[in-house]
Formats: C-alpha cells, structure tokens, sequence
C-alpha cells in the first residue's frame, strides 16, 4: 500500500516562494529599518501636515490649513524663487561643465592628467563650512578681495552677501565650485564606460574632436547626465547648509532657499507647517524630475 | 494541491500585500492615538521640598552646552559632592538647541537638569517643573526682570543663571586722538556727534559706530534698544508691541547713523567686522557685556586698547541699562530626581561656593568669566572675575554692576520670539539698504508676524 504523504502548507508555501526562505530573511533587516526609519516617519509626517502641532499638546486636525496658508504665503513662493533660480544658474552650466571638463580629463593625450583630476576633486573635499569663511572674506563688501580687485578696475564695490541681486550668484558660485568635483567624478566614470572602438570608429569615418563629443561622447553620457541633472536638483531643492552658514537666507530672504525655510518651520517647532511644506516640496520635486527625465529622452530602449 | 500553487494569488501580489500589511501593523502600532498625544507632561511628585531630604541619594543627568562653560560648571561638581556625597552627577555636553525640544517631546532620556537660553523658555515652558516654593527664599535677591523671564503662567519654572548688561564699547586712543571725552556721551544723539567728530578728525574713512547686519543678531541689538525704553517684543499679556515708539526710535537712530556715514554695518565679529575693529575703522560697540571675547581673544592689533561704559540714554536723564541675551536652567518635569537637580543648581548659581567657581579664576578662564554677571544680586557685592586685559585692565565688573539697576523691567520674551526674530531682521535689513522707512518696516513686519504668527 502506497502511503500518500501529505505536504504541509508551510512546505507549499516555502516552495511557492522559490524554493527557500533565505532570500527574503537577508532582506528583511532592510525592509525593517525602511518601514520604521522610512515609512513610519513618512505617513507620520503626513498626518502632522493636516495639524497645527507644535511639539507638546494634543494634535489638533485643522484640515488643509497648512497647505492653505502656504500656498497663498509670499515667503513660500519666495523660497521656491530661490530655490529655482539658484537651479538655473547652477544646474545647466555645471553639468555641461562636468561633462565638458570630463571629456578633455579623458583625452588620451592629455598631460599631467592625474593632477588635474586631483585638482578638481579637492574643491569636493574640504568642509562646507571652512569654504563659507573664505567666501566670507573673499566678497565682504568692505575688506574682501574681490572687490579691492574690481576698484583697482574703476568698477565700485559691490555687495556680493548683502545685496538681493548678488547674494544668489555668489552663493550659486559657492556651491558651483564645490559640488563640480562630484559632477566631473559622475561624467569621468560614464565617459569611461565608452568602449574606445566606437571613437576609433568614428575617426575612421573622419569625424573630428568636437564631433566626436558631440554625436559619441554625449548621446551616449545621456544617462549619466540625467542621473546628475535629477540628483543636482534634489540636491538643490533641499538646499540648506550653504546658505545657512553663508548667508542664513539673508539679506532679507534672498538667499531662503526651499529647504532652508523647511527648516526654519522645524527648528521653531511648527511641525504641522513645516511637515506641509516638506511634502509639497517633495510633489514639487518629483514633478521637475520628472519633466528632467523627459527632456533628456532617457528610456531603457536607449 | 494548495491555492497558492493555483496562482489565485501571484508572489508579486503577495509580497506587496505582506510588505502593506507590516507597515499597517507597524503604523497602529506606532502612531499615537490623535485625540491623547504628546500632551504637556505631569510632574514627578515635588510635594517634598528638597530641604526635607536628610540624606539626599541618587543620580541626576545635567545637560549644558559643550565648550568652555561647559568644563567650568563640571569644575563645580567636587564642591557640591563635598555637600551632598551620595548624589552623582552625570554631566554631559550636548547640543542643547538641536536636542532639547525633541527629547522633551518624545520624554525618552530627559535630562534632570539643563542649561536653556531664556528666549526659549516661552516655547517649552509646560515641560519644566515648577519650583516656584524652592526658588523663594531667593526671590528678593535675584534680578526682578530674569526671574520674570522664568515665569510662566504666575509659577516660577527656571533658574536664572546669568545677565547680560548691555554696555557702549569704545576705543579709547581714538577718542582721545579726536578729541572726544567719552563722559560727554550721555544720549545716543551725542554719540552720532562723537562719531562725526572722530570720522572729521581722523579721516572720512572711519565708520565709527557699529550697526548690526547678522540675521540672528538684529533682533537681539534690537531689543536691547528697546529694553532700554521699557519696552519689549510682547507685554505682560503676551500683545505684540513691535510697532511702537521704542522701536521707532531705535530704527530711526539706526538710520541716522548709517544715512550719515558714521555706521559700520557689519556682522557680530564676521570677517569683515573683524577686519574693521582691527583697522581702526570702528571706535564705538553697543552691545551686551560677552563683547568682551572680542578683544580678550579675537582682537590683535587693538587688543588694550578698548574700554567700557554704560549706554548713552535715549533721552537726557534717561536710562543707561538694558539687558541684551542671557541663560538659565530648568527641571523638565519627567527629571526622575528633580529634588536632587534643585540642589545642584542651588549649589551652582544661589551659593557662594557656587557662583564664585563659576565667575571667579579657575583653570578654564584663568581670569574669571568676564562675559556675563551672575542674576544673583548678592554674588554682585564682590568683584568675581578680574579685569580684562582686552580692556586695557579697565574694572569691567564695576561698570557692568552699576548699570544693572538701570535695567528697566519691562521684559518677555514671546513663544514665537524665534520666527519673529527672521520677520523682524528681513525688514530691519531692508530699512538698513535704504529701500523701506523705518515707519514701513515696523508695520510690515508687525503685520506679518500677527498673520503668520499670532492668529495662525
């Protein structure tokens, strides 16, 4: 007699899952720490934007006040401004810059080529903090360098941190100048990746440097390029440090970028306004992201 | 054969409705009910009053800000130890801005004690212990105004630590090589002429009197003014007074000075303040007595060469006193020793073993702690730090205590004086580069923190 063994529902499911447990156990510390560290704050976050809290006290739903006050708030829209045309004046440049500066590091004939790798690298290595003091003394209006320059010229003095017209450009160059190491870093790497026959191929075909660049060299970065353009502009967007150990936000709010007024709501306690603001921010930045990813073409076909 | 096996449900659908139903577990789990959150905490049991502790025993946490006070006030652990011997301080540096209000809110490891800057105190109030009965025995000698500052809703919640006496800074070489006697500077119109006959003696290039520009200082240099006229950000009933004749007064002086060439706008020892303290640009410094640090630390060239007086007054015969800052320390209500915490900070601040390791020599600041005076009137009857060689050994504690009784006591500081703080300097920054009155930034920024701040 065929004894008909039964399997159990566990062995079933065991198998329906692949055959083992083990995949899904290594992945579950992830999963984990996500859901309490990622998760859990985010849908938290959202509840305080539909209050008035302020830390202590009971939680007080006041429905859509927060995005109400906000949205009709001139110092929100401001901190957008800024934050925009701080993009503008950052991201487009930086990335032709990276990729410009990445293709010429990437140049067999180059000379000296480590150096000057190691050169534009550094700017991304030294303290946020330590490059604000020298920017501070570099463009104070009264003792800084750069205007004891321009006087020499005949051009009169200018206020790079205390006027609303130069404190975004100076600010700008500030995190231009540190934050282009990484993005040569990104292009260097995508460059790199560029099989070597195709440039061979394209000389054969008589195409010259800039040629090259243009119809080898970038369509084929396209990814990269995106990649830095979407992550430049998180970056941007949450913009907080620089402007507050350069300029916090001033004068008068010029320089209060999106992430710096986010932070402003936090740091005084008005969570319920500063969590509003933290999830328009985020809708806001996955909507440029996304006409980003657009514009630039970028499928998986490619 | 199972229903798995049939595919009713993919692996896909299932491991999407597995990872769902965790975080739904997690969430109810986690997320306090909505109607019974975070409310202000009730007190561990003060009932018994710390004096009626025979043998006091146990551990207390203090916090207190990391830097050099922080090294002079765990200085002060040996003599309380001598008095209470089973108590054990654990003191530790903490970054108390960033730290306090999440860790009062989330009540986890809260500090017995803690060091806390005045003007956050409104915001956090309900969550210290009131030590109203404690604290008065020493009420008549502490500093009206900085026990006002530690009173919230008629119960007394803090511990003063310290004042901070707003004093006029001037270079003395200067003014004698312009001809200028500093006695002759009674009233702040005085001091604009004072700075026009330096900029006239001794060049066009000289800005004399330093007019603030830093965000998180104007507010401050601001009240200051307006202190000194018996006025405050908010009253007693916590009404905005920012749009009055105090503060009118103040940004048309500030305007006056600037509009006449004699300012030097500049930020609280930036770079370029630095740069024009050291190049002689600037011979008058309207600011709190912590001042000092400049020219005991940062200052070279002019090192000696400063010297102190009180303010000139706003009017002829007015007040020469203001108060521009200052610190205390409280008992958060979920201190699990709060008896304990009380008679360390009665040590520390309401003791002369106390208050004299603290503002006297010691190994961290071997000439005393010159940047404040103790709220304490009686540690003010004996000279406590030493004379400051930045100074030129000028008797800084005298001039400092002789302007105390002239701080007016019209002082509060407002649960939004932070958010305000941003208003206000935006537009003070804007009447500074000419392009609003100062009639228009008053108003304006009066009228923004009443909508974004009060009626919200």
């Amino acid at each position: 007699m065929i004894r008909r063994f039964r399997y159990s529902g566990l062995f079933h499911f065991r198998r329906w899952l692949g055959g083992s447990f083990a995949p899904y156990l290594f992945i579950a510390p992830f999963f984990l720490l996500f859901i309490v560290f990622g998760l859990f704050p985010l849908f938290y976050s959202l509840i305080l934007s539909f209050t008035n809290w302020h830390g202590i006290g009971k939680l007080e739903f006041i429905g859509l006040s927060n995005y109400v006050f906000l949205l009709s708030n001139a110092s929100f829209w401001q901190s957008i401004w800024n934050s925009t045309y701080l993009w503008l004046i950052i991201v487009p440049i930086q990335t032709f810059f990276a990729v410009l500066v990445a293709f010429l590091l990437s140049l067999p004939k180059l000379r000296f080529r480590n150096f000057f790798r190691t050169t534009y690298l550094i700017s991304y290595l030294v303290p946020l903090v330590a490059i604000a003091q020298v920017w501070k003394v570099l463009f104070d209006y009264e003792f800084g360098g750069i205007n004891f320059a321009i006087k020499m010229l005949g051009i009169p003095a200018i206020g790079w941190l205390t006027t609303e017209a130069w404190a975004k450009p100076t600010l700008a160059l500030l995190v231009f100048w540190k934050s282009s190491g990484f993005a040569i870093l990104i292009m260097l790497a995508a460059i790199q990746s560029i099989s070597r026959e195709i440039y061979e191929a394209a000389e054969l075909d008589g195409a010259t440097g800039f040629q090259q660049f243009r119809f080898v060299t970038v369509p084929l970065m396209r990814r990269a390029i995106a990649f830095y353009v979407v992550i430049a502009t998180l970056a941007v967007m949450q913009m907080f440090a620089e402007p507050y150990v350069l300029t916090q936000g001033g004068p008068y709010s010029s320089t209060t970028t999106a992430g710096y007024q986010l932070n402003q709501y936090m740091k005084y306690l008005d969570l319920g306004t500063g969590s509003a603001n933290s999830f328009l921010l985020t809708i806001l930045v996955m909507v440029v992201s996304l006409l980003m990813l657009r514009f630039l073409q970028v499928s998986d076909q490619e | 054969m199972s229903t798995l096996d049939k595919g009713k449900i993919s692996r896909r659908d299932f491991l999407r409705l597995a990872g769902l139903g965790v975080a739904g577990a997690t969430l109810a789990a986690c997320a306090p009910q909505l109607t019974k959150t975070a409310e202000a905490p009730t007190a561990i049991s003060t009932a018994i009053p710390p004096t009626a502790i025979a043998e006091p025993e146990g551990q207390i946490v203090i916090w207190d800000r990391s830097g050099d006070l922080f090294q002079v006030f765990d200085s002060t652990i040996a003599s309380f130890n001598k008095k209470y011997p089973k108590v054990t301080v654990k003191h530790e540096a903490v970054d108390i801005n960033a730290k306090l209000a999440s860790t009062l809110t989330a009540g986890v490891d809260v500090p017995d004690g803690t060091f806390i800057e005045d003007v956050n105190i409104p915001p956090l109030a309900d969550f210290f212990t009131d030590i109203s009965q404690w604290i008065q025995p020493y009420a008549k000698d502490i500093v009206p105004f900085k026990l006002r500052v530690n009173t919230s809703n008629g119960k007394v919640i803090g511990i003063p630590f310290d004042l901070d006496p707003a004093l006029l800074y001037y270079r003395e070489d200067l003014l004698q090589n312009a001809g200028v006697d500093p006695a002759s500077i009674k009233t702040y119109d005085d001091l604009i002429d004072a700075a026009q006959t330096i900029q006239s003696k001794l060049g066009m290039d000289k800005k004399p009197i330093h007019i603030e520009r830093a965000g998180w200082a104007i507010p401050l240099q601001l009240e200051m003014f307006a202190n000194q006229q018996n006025a405050s950000l908010v009253n007693e009933k916590g009404e905005l007074q920012l749009n009055s004749d105090p503060y009118l007064k103040a940004l048309k002086w500030m305007k006056k000075v600037l509009d006449s060439g004699v300012g030097s706008l500049q930020e609280y020892t930036s770079p370029g303040d630095i740069q024009a303290l050291e190049t002689d640009q600037v011979a008058f410094y309207p600011w709190a007595i912590w001042f000092v640090y400049a020219p005991e630390n940062l200052l070279k060239a002019t090192k000696g060469k400063w010297r102190v007086m009180p303010l000139p007054a706003w009017a002829s015969g007015g007040a020469r006193g203001a108060n521009m800052g200052g610190s205390s320390f409280v008992i958060p209500k979920q201190s699990k020793n709060p008896q304990l915490a009380w008679l360390f900070y009665e040590h520390l601040m309401l003791s002369p073993e106390g208050y004299k390791a603290v503002y006297g020599p010691n190994k961290i600041y071997p000439g005393g702690l010159n940047s404040s005076l103790p709220a304490y009137l009686p540690a003010q009857k004996e000279q406590l730090f030493q004379n400051p060689v930045g100074l030129g050994n000028q008797n800084l504690w005298d001039v400092a205590v002789s302007t105390v009784k002239d701080i007016p006591a019209n002082y509060y500081y407002a649960p939004f004086y932070g958010q305000a703080g941003e208003i206000i300097t935006a537009n003070v920054q804007r009447m500074q580069d000419g392009q609003i009155t100062p009639e228009e930034a008053l108003k304006t920024a009066a009228d923004d923190i009443t909508a974004k701040l009060i009626k919200r």
